[in-house]
């Protein structure tokens, strides 16, 4: 079985839930505190093996997580943030529709400097979000901008953190 | 590598390290080192990217670097903190080297520059919480109730589950301190819009006479001083919450005016025929045992009822445990900045004096404890000699100490402990934890001595 190691970048405006998600997804803990992030932290989880449709080959990713702080500058500091990345999970949240507003922009340079690099959309607070048509609407079209799935989630009670990792991993794989 | 350069690396505190095209470390020098040993293991002669991940992803770009067909890759404010809590920011600066299909990676420690940009970010996040108007919102509203004890967390969900509910009475009790004014804010803030109205009254702080016409207002003429008319405290609150603190202390007379105004949602402003509707939250807070004031006739049994419909009890200081030194925390940043001083933290005698004591006064005594503490403090962290406790100064494990004397027959050393911590086993519902702290015992302290006296 392959193993290989690939570099994961979680994206989206300030206070969506980055660090959240990662702290759920690598250490399954959550905290309620928010505290701003700074820069970059990187954490690693190796996640199950998936099968290659195609080949049969199982391989199974590591994923290096960049947990990225929000960016009001794109730079070329920042820029190599993104450098070498497989994918990234661009985090919205759904309690502030505006926050999906900025997902193009960030998405959009993220992929100026990883072209290949696939996205996946996620919509985050899902466990006290009320359920509204617009902005479900909104996060399907940004989503579908990028050819790829929007999911939402919860980091506070876990809901679909594992699945959109699990997801981002098996478009990596397996590219269309 | 020249002099010169050699002196600027020193000057500005930066480490290097010499890796190969194969990424293998060819040398690390003694401020790489030491800037990385509070992160991870000694620099040895092995694969860079072990030790910096970071770089993982872009061997294609830096392997140009070397080959000097880039000119740098600079990574900025690399988090390494670890799960201690201990913060350590760094950069990194990947340059070709002198040496042929060598690279130099530059390494700055900039973990005081990074905290101080998350000071920053996290008082624009907050104020832009303050001015936002979402679940968002709520969700910062309620961490402002500081702690992570099961009784807090309780505390958080209720608000939580009755911000929902914006027109539901609320009847705050607790001891005096223990933060039922912070929890009706947070309430308020929760439930309501940003431009909602939160009025308080204080029924202690009012005379009777003049209680009514706070409460009401009065019409010009309504008695010899009403030159003007004026609207009451009800009105004020329209649209939002009326926050009636202490109303245990409210007279009996007025209970009955103010239970009819609940009752019917319309008053009357003194001097006036015409009753004015309002559609307002109440939220009444007391440090007094409501039901006691009923039986006693003090409190009118009505009233009670109907301000009774949902009842939260903030827990006293003392209970909280581990809460205590968070709360303690909060603060002496807050005096931090008030008196522009910069202690750090508090000696391990001072948090033992901290968490040991019982704080009749809650929240409130803590705050003008460590504000004294905070204006005479000249060290990097405050002691226990520092804490001044109820007009005493404050001593590891004796600040609530009774003065024994040894009876003429004398004791048993050993019987008097037993029946002590018997005493504050009790005392603490059984709880190790507790019963330590109220002995000024550390845990496995008062484990070992639960063994030696049977009493596990």
């Amino acid at each position: 079985m392959a193993s290989v190691k690939k570099k994961i970048c979680l994206l989206g405006s300030f206070a969506v839930g980055k660090t959240s998600l990662v702290e759920r997804f690598v250490y399954d803990r959550f905290d309620e505190k928010y505290l701003t992030t700074i820069g970059v932290k990187i954490s690693q989880k190796t996640l199950p093996p998936i099968q290659v449709p195609n080949s049969g080959q199982m391989i199974q990713h590591t994923f290096l997580i960049w947990d990225i702080a929000a960016l009001s500058k794109f730079d070329s500091v920042v820029m190599n943030y993104f450098r070498g990345a497989a994918g990234a999970l661009v985090v919205a949240d759904l309690t502030r529709p505006e926050t999906i507003g900025h997902i193009n922009e960030v998405c959009d340079r993220f992929k100026s400097i990883s072209p290949d690099a696939i996205v996946v959309v996620l919509g985050n607070k899902l466990d006290i979000f009320k359920e509204d048509k617009k902005t479900l609407s909104a996060l399907k079209t940004t989503a579908a901008d990028y050819e790829t799935d929007f999911i939402l989630t919860s980091a506070k009670t876990g809901e679909r953190v594992e699945q959109a990792f699990m997801n981002l991993s098996q478009k990596i794989g397996c590219p269309q | 590598m020249s002099d010169a350069l050699e002196q600027l690396l020193a000057y500005k505190k930066l480490g290097t390290v010499v890796f190969d095209e194969q990424f293998h470390i060819v040398e690390a020098d003694k401020r790489a080192q030491e800037i990385f040993v509070s992160i991870g293991p000694r620099l040895s002669k092995s694969n860079l990217l072990d030790f910096f991940p970071e770089l993982i992803g872009s061997e294609e770009f830096i392997k140009q670097i070397i080959h000097q067909q880039k000119s740098d890759f600079y990574l900025e404010f690399i988090n390494r903190s670890t799960d201690d809590e201990r913060a350590t920011y760094f950069n990194l600066l990947v340059l070709p080297d002198e040496q042929p299909n060598h690279g130099l990676l530059i390494l700055e420690n900039v973990t005081d520059q990074a905290l101080a940009a998350q000071e920053l970010n996290q008082q624009r996040y907050e104020l832009f919480l303050y001015k936002s108007d979402s679940e968002f919102r709520k969700q910062f509203l309620s961490e402002s109730i500081l702690g992570n004890s099961e009784a807090i967390q309780l505390i958080r969900e209720t608000i939580q589950k009755l911000s929902k509910f914006p027109s539901a009475t609320v009847l705050l009790m607790g001891e005096t301190g223990s933060g039922k004014n912070l929890a009706a804010r947070v309430l308020h803030y929760s439930s309501m819009s940003a431009d909602a109205p939160f009025v308080e009254i204080n029924c202690a702080a009012l005379p009777e006479h003049l209680i009514e016409s706070e409460l009401f207002g009065y019409e010009k003429g309504a008695f010899t001083h009403a030159v003007t008319a004026k609207r009451g405290l009800l009105e004020e609150a329209q649209g939002g919450t009326l926050f009636l603190d202490e109303i245990g202390e409210m007279p009996l007379n007025m209970q009955a005016k103010l239970l009819n105004a609940l009752e019917t949602k319309q008053f009357r402003r003194l001097g006036s025929t015409k009753s004015i509707e309002v559609d307002i939250r109440v939220i009444a807070a007391t440090n007094r045992n409501l039901q006691n004031e009923v039986e006693e006739k003090r409190f009118r049994e009505d009233l009670f009822y109907r301000l009774n419909v949902v009842s939260m009890t903030m827990p006293p200081l003392r209970e909280l445990g581990a809460d205590i030194m968070i709360i303690s925390e909060y603060l002496l940043k807050l005096f931090n900045v008030e008196f522009k001083k910069d202690v750090k933290g508090f000696t391990e005698d001072a948090r033992q004096i901290l968490l040991g004591y019982s704080w009749p006064g809650n929240v409130r005594e803590l705050s003008n404890c460590l504000e004294r503490a905070m204006i005479f403090a000249d060290q990097d962290t405050l002691d226990a000699s520092e804490l001044i406790i109820s007009g005493t100064q404050a001593r590891p494990g004796k600040h609530q100490a009774h003065q024994w004397t040894v009876p003429p027959g004398g004791i048993v050393l050993e019987d008097v402990e037993r029946q002590l911590i018997f005493s504050a086993l009790e005392q603490s519902g059984h709880n190790k934890s507790k019963a330590a702290r109220l002995l000024g015992l550390t845990r496995d302290t008062l484990r070992y001595r639960l063994d030696k006296y049977q009493l596990s």
